[in-house]
């Protein structure tokens, strides 16, 4: 039996991004808030520091810093007539676990979505007629605009620091920046990274012929920023540990250094790890929570009652507790009835490798998670697709990470896999090879969604979620039209052999593509196809608010953190300022 | 850095296999200029040149080891880029000091590179010196090693190596350094009079204050050959 524990205003059920951001606004406002992490806590001094941070075999290879799946997998099936099976090795994308999440072990890229993202539905049908959409495609909009969450994306990168050069300024084009950028309304806080060769290469690449080549936005800093809660961040050294590390220098934007040392100082905020959440408790009609139940470290049960519940964990996470609390009805793909698990999206990644001569010297070890040249003129719909017969876009960029020993040795394809041709091979390449990425939308597809499965069990017994996803051929099209104008730039960059990117399907997990995981708790103004509403608050557990990536009804071209950002702050400003004044519904269907 | 699996480049790590392609670049990047030998910087070490540069032995010794008040630093073996780095710092004025700046004002610019590299292939003893006081070398070792969260302060080790072994070409050693001289270059740089790398070192200097300062500085001077001198001191 459960120990019943003192009641609290909040419970956030994760702190990563949106839990710690949440605590904190709701904290600030006199409420008693828990935060219940199911990982280790873990701070820049000392779990981050050298050298045990740089060490690849155990973040990169044993994903280290990741959601633990030998207690708690997600299984994989490619349509609904195969059989799910855990997927026992993380690849395809990376939930993180302990405090601070997956925005620990990010990249720092730092993009806001287009205007036309959150009124795709309107826009695509308007623009091109319903005919252009696949007839299992279900694009919808999402309930909020971009003019709306402009000031919350603003704030999220002045909490950041992003360090980047703005296209448009309130509608005036600003030399240096993305011309195709929606307008924000100042200057991003610091400016951008400096400009590594291959960048420089591919920007000269990309305008010769006629594209919009613009600095990278980057969470990783450019300069030392003291930002919006009086807390500092160092300047990134280039160290080439930054997509699955955390940061030993206080240079990247992530909960312990941009939210932490305020809410953990705060005496009506406590933060407990080790704790993992079984359920969001309901009272008898099934309309109300009461609170959570939660396992700590050695399998005691505790049952924290709450006033309010947020759902902070990584997006897939948010997904599987509403399936496990019995909140909002799941996703049937037969009848097409039901909201939890529908509109699960990924991201079409992947982009061509360019093999440069052997003078062109590209240093891939002196990397940051978020310092390339890139150009938006194939993301979303910034191009026409009327002759096209797809939507939806990437954007096109040299962004390279890392040159890691164990990860990174590019060789061209009649390279041996092994031996001592495939040594001479790497030695030959790995200085002189840039990597190009496509990075995009998936369309949202009636055949695609998250439910719980039938057959396998987490540690704690319960079902883990499982995932029954291919890429529609919508993204296909998509990705193979792009692929070809990027060996154009790549051609134009100078590469002696450009070898051709883009996606085909099956969509496998065994490959690296992307943890931006979106959708399957999605928000919309019509219950039916929504499972918040435009705050992000359950339609019909109102005292429940799902926080985070699973919001989004499909994605964009874009890495989502920024987005991730915006709509936390666009939820916590309509808690703070209508829902704590009048506790219930704050749309009413 | 056991074992040689990585080499750093100004604080960015690579792989073993890259020594190669590196040693290549920085063939390349060199080319136009004469190599310095280091053999005409021997001389100018040992005797000076002309008028303004006296001998730089006079205070750092010709081994690079200078002596052990700590009022000149240990420069031997130290990272050419890195002294070469220094000495144009000194003749620009980004780094500021009575003696140094003249000297490296009246040095032309092969001789600058000639005598930086004399020293970069020196190895001089560690002298036996004072023990410090233990608390306030294990404070130096804790900064050293992990930081302070409280101060959202770094390891000094994450740039300068495990045990401050170094970072070349960019990031000198600090292992075996003298305490007094690696204390007073943290307070030019606290106190402004320092200004290159204000990215980085005047950034983390104002977050210590004087007994951080006074406790990496000792604790580093132990890191490399002293610890049996200190030994040897208590007995």
């Amino acid at each position: 039996m459960a120990e019943r524990l003192k009641p609290v205003d909040v419970v956030t059920i994760g702190v990563g991004l949106t839990g710690s951001l949440s605590a904190l606004e709701l904290a600030r406002t006199g409420l008693k808030v828990v935060g219940l992490e199911r990982g280790a806590a873990r701070f820049t001094v000392p779990d981050f520091q050298s050298p045990a941070i740089h060490d690849e075999l155990r973040f990169s290879i044993r994903k280290g810093m990741m959601q633990d799946n030998v207690k708690e997998a997600v299984t994989f099936r490619n349509s609904s007539d195969e059989t799910a099976l855990p997927i026992r090795r993380w690849e395809s994308f990376l939930p993180g676990t302990g405090l601070g999440g997956a925005f620990v072990h990010w990249n720092g890229q730092t993009f806001r979505f287009q205007i036309a993202d959150f009124i795709y539905k309107t826009h695509i049908e308007q623009r091109y007629g319903k005919e252009i959409l696949d007839p299992e495609l279900t694009i919808q909009d999402w309930g909020v605009t971009y003019a709306e969450l402009e000031p919350h994306y603003d704030r999220f990168e002045y909490l950041c620091g992003v360090s980047g050069k703005a296209g448009n300024i309130k509608g005036q084009i600003q030399p240096g920046g993305n011309p195709l950028e929606a307008p924000r309304a100042r200057e991003y806080p610091t400016p951008p990274m400096k400009e590594p060769y291959f960048a420089a290469l591919f920007r000269k690449g990309a305008e010769s012929l006629g594209y919009h080549p613009y600095p990278q936005p980057s969470s990783n800093l450019s300069q030392p920023y003291t930002n919006t809660e009086g807390l500092r961040l160092e300047q990134c050294v280039f160290c080439g540990f930054c997509e699955r590390y955390a940061c030993e220098h206080y240079a990247k934007a992530s909960p312990q250094t941009i939210v932490l040392p305020k809410l953990l100082a705060m005496p009506n905020y406590e933060l407990r790890t080790n704790c993992q959440v079984l359920r969001i408790n309901l009272d008898s009609t099934g309309k109300m929570a009461t609170g959570v139940t939660y396992a700590d470290g050695s399998g005691r049960e505790f049952e924290q009652p709450a006033q309010l519940v947020l759902i902070t964990a990584f997006p897939l996470n948010n997904v599987r507790m509403l399936l496990l609390s019995g909140i909002g009805k799941p996703y049937d793909p037969k009848t097409r009835e039901g909201v939890v698990g529908r509109n699960y999206s990924y991201q079409t990644t992947g982009g061509p490798t360019v093999f440069m001569d052997e003078s062109i010297n590209i240093n891939p070890f002196m990397a940051s998670g978020a310092n390339g040249t890139m150009i938006d003129d194939f993301s979303g719909d910034n191009f026409d697709h009327g002759p096209l017969g797809f939507i939806g876009g990437q954007y096109v960029g040299a962004i390279m990470t890392n040159g890691r020993p164990i990860e990174f040795h590019p060789t061209p394809p009649e390279t041996p896999k092994w031996g001592l041709k495939w040594k001479q091979a790497v030695a030959a390449h790995y200085n002189h090879t840039i990597l190009i990425q496509q990075h995009g939308t998936s369309t949202a597809s009636r055949l695609n969604y998250l439910d719980l499965d039938p057959t396998y069990k987490d540690a704690w017994g319960l079902p883990l979620l499982r995932m029954t996803f291919d890429f529609p051929e919508n993204d296909i099209r998509m990705s193979q039209y792009i692929a070809d104008r990027v060996v154009e730039i790549g051609r134009a960059m100078g590469g002696k052999t450009v070898v051709r990117g883009g996606t085909r399907r099956p969509y496998t997990t065994t490959a690296y593509q992307s943890t931006h995981n979106a959708g399957g708790a999605v928000m919309g103004d019509d219950p039916k196809t929504s499972v918040v509403n435009r705050y992000l608050q359950c339609w019909d557990v109102p005292n429940v608010f799902s926080i985070g990536g699973s919001a989004i009804p499909q994605n964009g071209a874009y890495n989502y953190t920024g987005t991730i950002g915006a709509l936390t702050y666009w939820a916590l400003d309509a808690i703070k300022n209508q829902y704590l004044k009048s506790p219930g519904p704050l749309v009413h269907a | 850095m056991k074992g040689g699996h990585f080499i750093t480049v100004a604080g960015f790590t690579a792989v073993a296999i890259l020594r190669i392609c590196f040693a290549c670049y920085a063939v390349a990047a060199d080319s136009s200029a004469r190599q310095p030998d280091g053999a005409r910087g021997a001389v100018i070490a040992a005797q000076g040149v002309g008028t303004g540069v006296p001998a730089c032995a006079q205070c750092h010794a010709f081994n690079g080891g200078s002596d052990g008040t700590g009022a000149f630093p240990r420069i031997a073996g130290q990272p050419v880029q890195y002294l070469v780095a220094q000495l144009r710092d000194f003749a620009s004025g980004v780094r500021s000091n009575a003696v140094m700046s003249p000297v490296a004002k009246a040095l032309s610019s092969d001789d600058l590179a000639e005598v930086a590299a004399y020293y970069a292939n020196t190895s001089a003893p560690f002298l036996p010196l004072k023990a410090a006081d233990q608390t306030l070398v294990k404070r130096g070792e804790q900064l050293a090693t992990f930081g302070d969260e409280s101060k959202q302060l770094q390891s000094c080790n994450n740039c300068h190596g495990p045990g401050g072994a170094g970072e070349p070409p960019t990031i000198p050693y600090l292992a075996g350094q003298y305490a007094h001289y690696t204390a007073f270059e943290l307070q030019m740089w606290k106190r402004g009079y320092r200004k290159n790398s204000p990215e980085a070192m005047l950034q983390i200097a104002k977050k210590l204050d004087d007994r951080d300062i006074q406790a990496v500085a000792a604790y580093f001077q132990q890191v490399l050959g002293s610890s049996q001198a200190a030994t040897m001191t208590k007995e």
